[in-house]
């Protein structure tokens, strides 16, 4: 038996063609082998989706076929729809997708993961996020359109207006960029589940409920939350020596794989300019002072700001209301989530690791209770 | 260079823990010091539920204090009501423990796993089981009663009456031999998602999942439909060497762990004897016939019936549906889940290996239009 390596940092814990983070060079690779530098501008979160789960790019008819599919599974099933609406209507957007998913999802006969059921449980998911939303202010619901694209039904089901082409845009763009990145812990979780043999949903389940953490999901809306708290351009700087001085983590900065710039922060750090120029300001103010405060205290370290920093000016132009950010993490990881347990399958072998003992020693007595 | 792969992560340590050891090499199972021979028949579930949560087997006063919070928390709120009359009657059970369980431990805000979580769902579980029962055979919601402990309240929720006493005891003792074994999958799920902050119902919601695959929890089932195609005693040579002529597995033998007869499995096996004579006639012949053509082919492997195989005879026994084995089995085991949960959380590091990239290298996405 190992050592016991906490976090199991550093144990490979599956072979994957679904993505590669390589964190010495800061690259990410899609499937297929491409740069997600190269694929981001060319491609849309419909045409991500197929690469992960099928291993090459679509066609044309390909992806019309993709997109027809996503259209028709994208509606509620009534049972699903009456599930959100017994929630409370400030019901944790997480709380709304974890548990819409699963009723979904439910069925009457365990059914092996398929690319088909991939399609359908992605496709929904914009559907329940944005339920979730018209919920909490206390509205209808809006139904999907089949010609919108999946970025622009979310804004759509969410506002009930036609959106911006911008706004799809940078949705869109948000959701290709965050759609895997190797053996993340809900990812990790997804295999996990999928390696006892069980259906999609549970699996997809699984990994929304690791996503929830605020250690791996959350940090998005936490650095919106820090850039909220903050204010202004003329705190920063107190507002971040005030918080190193307290040991306060800056939320959006530090990767445990990425020794360089996180490439998924330098696109969105771009595209937050036009995004929302004002945010992106105070966010800009923020990293400078975030990173050198970061230096000082450790010059070792690499550049540490993450996808999430920057992630959250993006969404905050696209129009995502912060408490929405985990979901729309979800709603693009769940294309990496899914083609990570349909790789699976290819060599499925439970996940079961060993525990190292650490309680008393074996052989101790029950005394009767009523002698305790 | 990262280690090699480690599939299935077998021999990996992944927690340190206090909670239970399995001891494979000598076939002892350790719930925090004590033997389970020690105690499977002598103490109640609640009281395992207690030595996980707090470490120590409770005093007659702290057991009356847990059984009182139980009883208090047994009855699901209004919104795990409504979800659990959405969903289809025809649902697989554990895909309607999973969804209203998700409801049920909907939280206020995002709150850190407490014992008070782990009181709250594993109270729950029995509820929603018997709720569900009694909706799809179109019989009227039975409540909980305070007076009953909760494998009494468990069998009265289903049945409307109250069990007889040997057939409570023998669920107390199941339930008391389950609820926790080392670092299995869905426990395992569970550490993973309490690993990134999660919440209690999100680790739960996790566990459930994993523990629906074939391969972890949906094995009693599947005993049962063997032996059903099986027949009888006489049959059972000729049958398995068919079987095995087909290549086909027997079902609820072999275990990763366990070098010696897996202990459960003898308590359960005397137990079956006594409850379930028609099944253990069948079952004991069929365990003589697997272990001899075992033998045979690996005559170097150990003694292997596992858990599952006299689990499914004493869950027959005490009246549960064949389709109801999986999800009792997460009645008994969320005592173990939240245990480790509470533990993980305690000093908690997220999870987070590392994957070995098979796919190709780096190469250019081709635009849509030109793609073959």
């Amino acid at each position: 038996m190992t050592e016991y390596s906490p976090g199991l940092e550093g144990v490979v814990a599956a072979q994957t063609a679904i993505s590669e983070v390589d964190g010495a060079n800061g690259r990410l690779i899609y499937r297929g082998g491409y740069l997600i530098e190269d694929l981001a501008p060319a491609v849309s979160f419909e045409e991500t989706a197929y690469l992960l789960w099928n291993g090459e790019l679509p066609n044309k008819s390909q992806l019309d076929a993709l997109r027809q599919e996503m259209a028709a599974a994208r509606k509620l099933k009534d049972s699903t729809r009456s599930v959100i609406i017994s929630l409370e209507y400030d019901t944790d957007p997480m709380d709304v997708l974890r548990t819409a998913v699963s009723a979904q999802g439910a069925a009457k006969a365990l059914q092996k993961p398929t690319v088909v059921e991939a399609i359908s449980l992605t496709a929904v998911v914009p559907t329940i996020v944005a339920a979730a939303h018209r919920r909490r202010h206390k509205r209808d619901l809006v139904e999907p359109r089949a010609e919108l694209s999946h970025a622009a039904n979310l804004l759509w089901m969410m506002d009930g207006q036609e959106p911006a082409r911008e706004r799809v845009h940078w949705l869109d763009q948000y959701l290709v960029l965050l759609a895997d990145h190797g053996l993340n812990a809900s990812t990790f979780t997804a295999r996990v589940v999928a390696s006892t043999g069980s259906d999609l949903t549970s699996c997809v389940v699984g990994a929304i409920a690791a996503l929830k953490g605020p250690a791996h999901g959350g940090a998005t809306y936490a650095a919106r939350t820090m850039l909220d708290s903050i204010g202004s351009v003329e705190n920063v700087d107190r507002w971040l020596a005030d918080a190193h001085a307290k040991h306060a983590r800056f939320p959006g900065f530090g990767h445990r794989v990425y020794r360089t710039y996180d490439p998924r922060a330098k696109i969105l750090r771009e595209m937050a300019k036009t995004a929302d120029p004002k945010l992106h300001q105070l966010a800009a103010h923020t990293e400078e002072v975030a990173l050198k405060i970061l230096h000082d205290a450790h010059p070792e370290r690499p550049n540490a700001t993450n996808v999430d920093f920057w992630a959250s000016v993006v969404l905050t132009g696209a129009g995502i209301p912060k408490e929405l950010f985990t979901c729309v993490f979800a709603m693009a990881r769940i294309a990496g989530w899914t083609a990570h347990v349909l790789e699976s399958l290819a060599d499925l072998r439970i996940i079961r690791p060993a525990s190292q003992w650490v309680g008393p020693e074996p052989g101790k007595k029950p005394i009767p209770v009523e002698k305790r | 260079m990262p280690a090699e792969y480690v599939p299935g992560l077998e021999g990996i340590v992944a927690a340190q823990t206090e909670i239970s050891l399995v001891d494979g090499a000598n076939g002892q199972l350790v719930y925090r010091g004590y033997v389970i021979a020690d105690l499977a028949e002598e103490i109640s579930f609640e009281e395992v539920a207690h030595l996980f949560w707090y470490g120590s087997l409770p005093s007659r006063a702290q057991l009356d204090g847990l059984a009182a919070q139980l009883s208090s928390v047994r009855t699901l709120t209004p919104a795990a009501m409504t979800a659990l009359d959405a969903l289809p009657t025809d649902s697989d059970p554990m895909d309607v423990l999973r969804s209203v369980l998700s409801v049920q431990g909907v939280l206020p805000h995002l709150q850190k796993p407490t014992i008070e979580h782990a009181i709250h769902s594993t109270a729950a579980l029995p509820t929603i089981l018997a709720a569900f029962h009694r909706r799809r055979k179109d019989l009227a919601f039975v409540k909980p009663r305070p007076d009953l402990g909760h494998a009494a309240n468990y069998l009265y929720m289903l049945n409307g009456e109250e069990a007889k006493p040997e057939l409570v005891r023998a669920l107390n003792t199941y339930l008391v031999l389950l609820a926790d074994h080392g670092m299995n999958a869905s426990t395992f799920t569970a550490r993973v998602i309490a690993s990134t902050d999660s919440d209690m119902a999100s680790c739960l919601v996790g566990a459930i999942g994993a523990l629906k695959g074939p391969a972890h929890g949906g094995a009693p089932s599947a005993v049962m439909d063997q032996l059903e195609q099986i027949g009888t005693a006489e049959n059972a040579e000729h049958w398995m060497r068919e079987a095995r002529r087909r290549k086909e597995r027997f079902m609820g033998f072999g275990h990763r762990v366990y070098r010696t007869y897996d202990p459960r499995a003898r308590i359960l096996k005397a137990m079956c004897q006594r409850l379930n004579p028609k099944f253990y006639e069948l079952a004991s012949k069929v365990e003589e016939t697997a272990l001899a053509i075992l033998h045979e082919e690996h005559p170097e492997r150990p003694q292997a019936t596992n858990v599952e195989f006299y689990s499914a005879g004493v869950l027959q026994a005490i009246g549960l549906p064949k389709d109801f084995f999986p999800p009792t089995f997460a009645v008994s085991r969320v005592a173990g889940w939240s245990a480790h949960v509470l533990e993980q959380a305690s000093h908690n590091r997220l999870i987070r290996p590392q994957s070995e990239y098979v796919g190709p290298q780096p190469r250019k996405p081709v635009p849509l239009a030109e793609r073959g």
